[in-house]
């Protein structure tokens, strides 16, 4: 009884992370997005092909990416630099704004 | 062997071994797409645990940036299991078809 209120306790204890990793902020995404423009667009469509689309990724790859970046999972100088400062709300914030964005769709 | 000929030969067959790559093809692309298409072309699809989130969309990316992303699965340099396999079965010729095929509006023969 007690090793099964442990096993549940710890199995909520893990997936609180998750929930709060969820949503975010479109409209305060947006008010930080000012840096990521500089590559990807103001509204997420780069210009430049080396950089990728972000208009209308889905928001838990976005926010999954940066995560990578963040813990060096991921690899890339420029982007190594940009999430540093981040907090994992700002992470959640530019994900939703970037992933309301017009822009990329599902191909088959 | 006169020297001056010994480097022109070097030259040629240097310049044949380097592979032939031409830019890529979107209806080269959309006929390997078999492979991709199982995650990618299915909406709602999600990565499998211990990382669980979305496939990224693919339709409209830079086909610069899909390469990119499909070399560096392969070289391991990004790191994802399936993106492994599969990157490393493909040519480089097949990853600027695929990449030209996702980023174009071009969507396979009319039916």
């Amino acid at each position: 009884m007690k090793k099964t209120l442990l096993i549940l306790a710890a199995a909520a204890l893990g997936m609180a992370p998750l929930a709060h990793a969820a949503k975010g902020n479109a409209e305060a995404g947006k008010a930080k997005s000012t840096p990521c423009a500089g590559c990807h667009g103001p509204d997420g469509i780069s210009t430049v092909a080396s950089f990728p689309k972000l208009a209308g990724q889905h928001r838990d790859y976005l926010y999954h990416s940066l995560k990578d970046y963040k813990t060096g999972k991921r690899k890339n100088p420029i982007m190594a630099g940009q999430v540093a400062n981040l907090s994992d709300a700002d992470m959640a914030d530019l994900a939703a704004y970037f992933a309301a964005q017009k822009g990329l769709a599902i191909k088959y | 062997m006169k020297p001056i000929t010994m480097t022109l030969c070097a030259s040629v067959l240097m310049a044949l071994a380097v592979p032939v790559q031409a830019a890529g093809d979107p209806k080269a692309g959309q006929v390997k797409t078999s492979m991709c298409a199982g995650c990618h072309g299915i909406p709602g699809w999600r990565t499998a645990y211990p990382g669980v989130y979305s496939v990224p969309k693919l339709g409209g990316q830079h086909a610069d940036y899909i390469v990119a992303a499909l070399k560096a699965y392969k070289t391991g340099e990004r790191s994802h299991p399936s993106m492994k396999g599969i990157a490393a079965s493909l040519s480089d010729q097949d990853m600027e078809d695929l990449a030209a095929y996702y980023a174009s509006s071009y969507s396979g023969p009319a039916k």
